[in-house]
Formats: structure tokens, C-alpha cells, sequence
């Protein structure tokens, strides 16, 4: 088998070191965003690390409201910390739709767009005249994608009603039984539903590029963010339907997976667990130094491990054993009796994992502006064509020449009155719209640098 | 020009309810789903599967560990739970890879086959003589996905350690960030709710699936472009830590790690879930004026001074969220949901900041979300008739689109359900061999 491995190894080798000398996958394609704070931006932050290029439009003078977001005030050499991950490798384009002008240029970017995507609340984009309607008239093989918390039809669309991440967590069901038993419901500290709704629509943009390519038509696609999370929640709908009850909050444990949870070790630590499958189960009772657990014929088959008494009693019997131990000695375990443990990660963890920093996973971004860090890779590596990030976030505006002389082919004259008309703007001259205060005033822009 | 109102030309364009009449954006791909004890690669291809990709769900002769995991074991007409929501639009058809008759066929689909899904620990393919490197020769254009709890390389792929959810979970820093907060004087043994918590669904899992169907996705239009196919590795694990928004940088930038928060949040205000009369609300205000709203609509505009509010971020400051978090809960506990809910529909018509409102939405149960009428309207739990199944609630079109929108055909079928007509139909086997096949333990 050793030698054999190295046949898989021969697809990968150097593959971090190699992956910007090689071409991303969905370099052709041009999308227009008008998107805000974390579900509408993340999805063209995909396209954006897979190689498309990502014109981000933003309200001059304030643009994103995510540029509001920072952990306990926290700025990111001045820079929104929350801002960074969902918008990578975008040209910053501060374009207000209000205005007649602002809409012509939409008009003549989204000519030669192939993807528009968008989360106002429903109508908005088609009172600024670039609505999918609107669009598609001058661009029909489009692919106009809008985002939002209820869809575009139905009672809450038509109400107008707001949305964040976390009303979907709220009213998906998903937050109500991510919790302990007996205690308030609990928000996740991730904007999942934000950030999930933007990977499942990206999935249906790029099923209708597929079929673009077929057949030369364009469609439009909208996703409503809580929907899209209950799509995830599996077993929960015909649960609900079959027993006729919720799918009860449990705390840590896995209700699907006997024994999966996760227990508190001898120093108050907490690692995770699961050993569901028979031989996985065998290698943790070998552990525990209790093989005869594995025999027990409340224990051998999953299905009847999984009864409600059966859990109970093996998890009890597993979180005994765990509270004389420390993670480490669990991990070095598990790895060697073929079951699964892991301590419960912190950010510093991820961070500085060795493992995620030798696959590229964290990956060094060296920016003309903010720096050198590490952000998140496109979490799928591709042979041929690995997804990158190459720079990161700029001010309201930062690229409006670049973008208009480069696609638009304007020139310095029409960009000036684009700007004395307003239909263009830059940031204000508040935090985490302006650039860093030891910005030399020429750093990461693309044209009129003197 | 005649200008219906947009969510009546929408709707009559993108319900679901007329999704049986138009194509289907996959249905010229074949996929081959070898996943193995993974719910992640039986989500990739029911991704796939949903926009048409005829799907080839290749199991061992038992089938599947996966159709075992069931909560408390629960099982309907013999199958899990899990496994009928995932099963959906795909053959299934048993291969047993063990044997080395089972990888020649196998050798058959994949030259008929666009993309091929596997699970097994790195190295077990090749192993086996059926990895990238041999497969790439027989097809060029194949899409060879891996979703791995480590992925297929770096210095831990060669781990011996499985895949599942919740150790994904563990793994992505984000569990550790989630849950409530064990005050100050207190112990676990007395608030053994109070630690890290993770989420109730398979959300390890489904990201790494997801990201994989777009991953493969992204793959096949740089194979429309070039004839070009490759191998892809995703680990479960970086599929779901990617999400988080701040928590890296912020360590990066000030060595702060990001700690739980209870309901608040860390990088957010107005932005929580407030106790009510008769549960929980989640309350959003993350623009000034969506915040002075809210303190309005609760009628503390004068009290709390929100005219003179300038800077939003200042209240995100964790001791300005411990002062003001408790002053809010006080309001949101005179009300009950359905009234905080309503009180923001009606601030949006009448309120002084109008249309600006603050986000109200209730805490739900799965149960009162599934009998929701706006959801039901929208088609998300329209069951499925099932010939095998009966009827059936899965999750389903939860995209909606104009031309090639997502459908569920069917949820699902028994082990090996499907191998007549699959193996007549790729392998060109009748009867008579298959009969031979199953005996000699191929199938």
C-alpha cells in the first residue's frame, strides 16, 4: 500500500507551490455584483477564488454595511475584519444606481456580463431599472441571480420583510435544536445561513452556465437563505413527518451517529468523538480497555446502539473514560485504533494548524494594502485548475478608473462627469471606508497612479 | 409596455410547482458516487442529481454504513432517514470493490462517465488500482472528486481516522465559539450546558458536499472550455472553518481568540436572539438607523436617546453589548413573537424612520417552520411520491429558477434496486450474467 500511495501523491505533489503558475477554472467568466453585508458578496467571493473576475458595485460614499462589522470594534489595520473573507480578488467599483447615469453604466457593464448577482430586498434592483427584466433585454443569455431572506413571491416577500443570518437560523428550525435540552434557543456564531446560501446558489449559477454552454439561454435564479439551510437539515422534514414531533435539541451528541459527542477530558478540556461504524466501535472499546463493550448486545449493531437507552448508556460509559484522560492521549488513540477524536480547535488552532498551512488551505495573501495574512482558501483543491486568493478588500470606489477604462473603455473626461454627476464616488472619509492611514496613496491601484 | 408586478411574473416563471415541464442543466452528465460511510458524498451528488445528472449510487452488496445512521436508529420501510433525504434522483446499484472482477467494471462506467465522488481514505483507490493516475488514462475528461476528513495530501492525509460531522465541527474552530457562556465563580458540573456546542444538522458534512458539487462544477466548465478533466480533494474540515467570517484575522491582527458569546455576537450589533413572552425573536439592526428603529418601535426613542447615536461599530464593543443587551431583553419580554414580529412589519409603514425597521423573526421549532404557510406556499416541503417510499417530506426546490429549475423525481430505493436496468444499460449484462455476478460476489 506504501508504495502504491504514491501514485495519488504524484497528482499533488507541490501543489501548493505550483498553483499560481496554474489557470483557474472560471476564467472567462465577468460577474457584477450589487451585494451587501455576508449572504450576496460570499457567493462572487467564490467565483471570484475559482478565477472569475468580480466587479463589486457599492453605494458611494458608504458602500457595504459589512463595512460596519468588527469584532468587539475590532479593525483590521483599519480595514472591517469582517469584510475580508466573503470578498477576495473583486475590482471595487463605487457606483450609485439611484442615479440615471449610474444605471447607464450598469446598463454597459451588464452588456458584457455573464453572471449578476444581487441581495435587495425584492423589487428594488428593477426600480433602479436593472432588475432581471430590465436585463435581459440587453443582455439575454444572463445568468441574474438574487439572494434574499424569503424568496421573491409568497407572504413575507410581499411584506417586505428584512432579513439577516440570523432570522433564518431563527426560523429554519435550525437554531431551535442546536442547543442543550431545557435551555434558550442558541445562535451559532457563524452567519451559516448567510454563508451556506451563498454556496448553494453558487451551485445552481454554475448547473446554469452548464446549460448556457448547451443551449446559449440565460435564466434567473433566486434563493431564499432560509430555505436554502433547511435543504441542509435532512432528516429533520420527514422526522417531523413520520413521529409527528421536532427533532429535539442534544446538546453535542449526534442523534444519527452512536457514539458521536463530545466529552470533557481530565483537565477540562473537550474533545470530540465518534466511532459509529463496527470496526470504528471495536477500536474504541480496545481503547477504553473494555473489548467485551463491542460484543454487548446492546452495542454490536448501529441501529440498536442508537436507541435512545442503548446511547445514553454507552456515551456515559465513553464520557467516564474520557474524564481520565487529556485530548492529546485521546487523539494518539483514536489515530491508533481507527476511530475518530479531535480537542475542540480554537481560531489560534486553525491558524497555526500544520496540516491546513502545508495544503494551502490557509493560504498567505500578500496584499498591496493590508498586508501580508492568511485567509481561507477555496476549500476544494483542483489539480489543473486550483482556486486562489490573490489580494483582498479595498475602499468605496478604489478601482472605479480601472473598471471604467478597462471594460468601458472611457475616457478621463466621461469618467469626470461620471463623478460630477454622482452616478460615481469614492469612500468617505470614515473608518473602514477610507484606506489605512499609512497608505502612500498609490499602493494596489490599477491606473492613474501619478 | 405592460408591466405585471415583478413577484406575479416571477412566480408565474419560477414556482416549483411547474418545474416537471422544463429541462434540466445536467442531464447530458453521468456521475458515479462511490462515497462510502460519508453523507457528504451522498449530498454532492444529490446536489448534481437535482439539476438532472443521472446519477449511478454504487454501494457494496450490504449497502452502505450511511443508510444505518438514522436518529435513534429510526427506520422507515428499512431505511434511514438520512440516507432517504440523499437518495434522491440517483440508481442504486451494488459493486462490490473489494473484488478485482468488481474494478474492471468499474473501469466500464468510468469510460461512460463524466465525474466519479469517493470517500475512501487516501490511497485505498489507488490501492485498488482504480485511482486518478489509472482512471485519467481510460477517460481524460473525468472529473475525479475526493472528500476526505483530511484530504489527499499534507502531512496528515495519511491519518487513519474517519470522517464524520461532528468531529468536522470540532475541528473548524467554530464550535468552540459557540455556546454559552459559564459565568464567572461557576462550574461545568453545575452548568453542564454551558461549553462548547455544536450545531444539531450535519452541517460539517453538507458543507464539504456542497462545496464539492461546486468545486465539480467549476471543474466541468474548464472541461467544456479545454477537454481537460482533473482530480479534486476537498477536507471536510476546511469546507466548514472557511466560513468563519473574522475570527482569523482578528487573531492574526490583535492574538485575540474568539471566544464564545452566548446569543450575541461577537462582531455585530443590533444582531441576537431576545427572550419574549413565549420563546425567543432574533433581532437585527446592523445599519444606525435599523437600530434607532428598533429602540423606537419598543417606544425608548426619547429614553435612550437614539437621535443622538452617530456611530454603530461603538456599540459592537463588548462592554457597551453587556450594558445594552439587557436593556433590550427587558422590552422584548413584554411581548410574545407573533406581536415583536408584527410591531416591525407595521414600523416599516408607519414607524418614524419608515421603511427602515429593524429584522424581527421568530426562534422556530422544525415543526412550527414546517407547517408555516409561507414556507408551504413556496414548495420547500412539498412531499414526494415515492414508489418505494410512499409520500415523503424532503427538503426540496429550494432554488427556484426560470429555466432549469431543481426537482426531486424520487427519494430514494433499497440496495441494488437498480442493477438490471444500470448493468444492461452500461455494461450491456442481461440477466443471466448478472445472476452470475451477484453468486461470484461482484455485485
Amino acid at each position: 500500500m506504501e508504495g502504491l500511495s504514491i501514485v495519488a501523491e504524484s497528482t499533488w505533489k507541490d501543489y501548493k507551490e505550483k498553483k499560481h503558475a496554474r489557470p483557474a477554472p472560471l476564467r472567462d467568466l465577468r460577474v457584477l455584483e450589487v451585494c451587501t453585508l455576508v449572504l450576496g458578496p460570499s457567493g462572487p467571493g467564490l467565483l471570484a477564488r475559482l478565477g472569475a473576475e468580480v466587479i463589486k458595485c457599492e453605494m458611494p460614499p458608504l458602500g457595504d454595511t459589512l463595512r460596519n462589522m468588527a469584532p468587539f470594534g475590532y479593525f483590521f489595520r483599519e480595514q472591517s475584519t469582517s469584510l475580508i473573507r466573503p470578498n477576495p480578488n473583486k475590482y471595487w467599483l463605487g457606483l450609485d444606481l439611484h442615479k440615471p447615469e449610474g444605471q447607464q453604466v450598469f446598463h454597459e457593464l451588464a452588456a458584457k456580463a455573464d453572471i449578476i448577482e444581487e441581495n435587495q430586498r425584492p423589487g428594488v434592483m428593477e426600480r433602479w431599472n436593472v432588475g432581471y427584466r430590465q436585463i435581459k433585454e440587453i443582455n439575454p443569455a444572463i445568468i441574474y441571480v438574487s439572494k434574499t431572506g424569503f424568496g421573491q413571491w409568497g407572504q413575507y416577500a410581499r411584506e417586505n420583510r428584512p432579513s439577516n443570518d440570523g432570522a433564518a437560523q431563527g426560523m429554519s428550525g435550525y437554531a431551535w435544536m442546536s442547543r442543550f435540552p431545557g435551555r434558550g434557543p442558541l445562535k451559532n456564531k457563524l452567519y451559516i445561513c448567510d454563508s451556506y446560501g451563498a454556496l448553494i446558489a453558487e451551485a445552481a449559477v454554475l448547473a446554469a452556465l452548464h446549460y448556457r454552454e448547451r443551449t446559449g439561454k440565460g435564466q434567473y435564479i433566486e434563493l431564499s437563505q432560509s430555505e436554502g439551510i433547511m435543504r441542509a437539515m435532512s432528516w429533520v422534514w420527514p422526522y417531523q413527518q413520520l413521529v409527528g414531533t421536532s427533532a429535539m435539541p442534544a446538546g453535542n451528541r449526534d442523534v444519527c451517529l452512536c457514539p458521536a459527542d463530545t466529552f470533557r477530558c481530565a483537565d477540562d478540556t473537550f474533545v470530540a468523538i465518534a466511532a459509529p461504524d463496527p470496526d470504528e466501535f471495536r477500536g474504541l472499546c480496545l481503547a477504553m480497555d473494555r473489548p467485551e463493550l463491542a460484543d454487548d448486545p446492546r452495542f454490536t449493531d448501529h441501529l440498536t446502539r442508537l436507541q435512545e437507552d442503548n446511547a445514553v448508556e454507552i456515551l456515559r460509559i465513553v464520557a467516564d473514560w474520557v474524564r481520565t484522560k487529556t485530548a492529546g492521549q485521546i487523539e494518539a488513540l483514536a489515530e491508533e485504533h481507527g476511530f475518530a477524536a479531535s480537542h475542540l480547535y480554537t481560531i489560534k488552532d486553525v491558524v497555526e494548524d500544520q496540516h491546513f498551512v502545508a495544503r494551502g488551505f490557509m493560504t498567505e495573501v500578500d496584499d498591496p494594502i493590508l498586508g501580508r495574512f492568511l485567509d481561507y482558501e477555496f476549500p476544494v483543491m483542483m489539480s489543473a485548475t486550483p482556486p486562489k486568493v490573490k489580494w483582498s478588500i479595498r475602499p468605496v470606489g478604489f478601482d472605479n478608473e480601472y473598471v471604467m477604462a478597462h471594460y468601458l473603455g472611457k475616457s478621463e473626461v466621461e469618467i469626470e462627469q461620471l463623478y460630477k454627476c454622482g452616478a460615481l464616488g469614492k469612500w468617505a472619509d470614515v473608518r473602514g471606508r477610507r484606506p489605512p492611514s499609512n497608505w502612500d496613496g498609490k499602493a494596489g491601484l490599477l491606473m492613474a497612479r501619478d | 409596455m405592460e408591466q405585471r408586478p415583478w413577484d406575479e411574473w416571477i412566480r408565474e416563471r419560477d414556482d416549483p410547482g411547474i418545474a416537471r415541464t422544463q429541462p434540466e442543466a445536467l442531464d447530458d452528465l453521468t456521475v458515479l458516487d462511490l462515497s462510502c460511510k460519508s453523507f457528504a458524498g451522498c449530498y454532492c451528488t444529490s446536489m448534481l442529481a437535482e439539476f438532472g445528472a443521472q446519477v449511478l449510487r454504487l454501494e457494496p452488496p450490504q449497502g452502505d454504513f450511511i443508510r444505518t445512521c438514522s436518529p435513534y436508529g429510526l427506520l422507515h420501510k428499512g431505511e434511514g432517514l438520512n440516507y432517504l433525504t440523499e437518495g434522491r434522483n440517483k440508481l442504486h446499484v451494488t459493486l462490490n470493490l473489494a473484488k478485482p472482477e468488481a474494478r474492471q467494471i468499474l473501469k466500464g462506467l468510468v469510460s461512460q462517465a463524466d465525474v466519479l465522488v469517493e470517500t475512501f481514505r487516501p490511497g485505498v483507490m489507488d490501492e485498488w488500482g482504480i485511482g486518478y493516475e489509472v482512471l485519467k488514462e481510460i477517460n481524460p475528461g473525468l472529473i475525479f472528486a475526493s472528500i476526505t476528513a483530511y484530504g489527499q495530501f499534507g502531512p496528515m492525509s495519511r491519518s487513519r481516522m474517519p470522517d464524520y460531522d461532528n468531529i468536522v465541527q470540532a475541528r473548524s474552530a467554530i464550535q468552540y465559539a459557540t455556546g454559552e457562556v459559564l459565568p464567572e465563580g461557576t462550574t461545568y458540573d453545575e452548568r453542564p450546558w454551558a461549553v462548547p456546542t455544536k450545531a444539531g444538522p450535519w452541517i460539517g458534512w453538507v458543507q464539504a458536499g456542497t462545496f464539492m458539487a461546486v468545486g465539480i462544477l467549476a471543474a466541468l466548465h474548464w472541461r467544456n472550455l479545454t477537454g481537460e478533466g482533473q482530480a479534486l480533494d476537498a477536507a471536510s474540515a476546511e469546507a466548514y472553518a472557511c466560513n468563519d467570517d473574522w475570527a482569523a484575522v482578528w487573531y492574526q491582527g490583535a492574538g485575540v481568540i474568539n471566544e464564545r458569546f452566548g446569543s450575541l455576537d461577537t462582531a455585530g450589533w443590533l444582531y441576537c436572539f431576545a427572550p419574549t413572552k413565549d420563546g425567543a425573536v432574533f433581532l437585527g439592526g446592523l445599519r444606525l438607523e435599523m437600530w434607532q428603529a428598533f429602540a423606537d418601535m419598543v417606544g425608548k426613542w426619547e429614553e435612550w436617546g437614539a437621535a443622538s447615536w452617530k456611530d454603530l461599530s461603538a456599540f459592537t464593543e463588548e462592554a457597551m453589548q453587556r450594558k445594552w443587551a439587557p436593556l433590550v431583553f427587558a422590552e422584548t419580554g413584554k411581548y410574545t413573537n407573533e406581536e415583536l414580529v408584527g410591531m416591525s412589519v407595521a414600523y416599516a409603514k408607519k414607524g418614524r424612520l419608515a421603511p427602515i425597521t429593524p429584522v424581527v423573526a421568530p426562534v422556530c421549532s422544525p415543526e412550527e417552520t414546517m407547517h408555516d404557510a409561507n414556507w408551504l406556499d413556496r414548495g420547500i416541503f412539498t412531499p414526494v411520491n415515492d414508489p418505494v417510499f410512499g409520500e415523503l417530506v424532503v427538503a426540496q426546490a429550494q432554488h427556484k429558477m426560470t429555466e432549469t429549475p431543481v426537482r426531486t423525481k424520487w427519494v430514494c430505493r433499497p440496495v441494488g434496486y437498480d442493477n438490471e436496468q444500470v448493468y444492461l444499460k452500461y455494461m450491456g449484462f442481461g440477466p443471466g450474467k448478472l445472476k452470475e455476478l451477484k453468486q461470484a460476489g461482484i455485485l
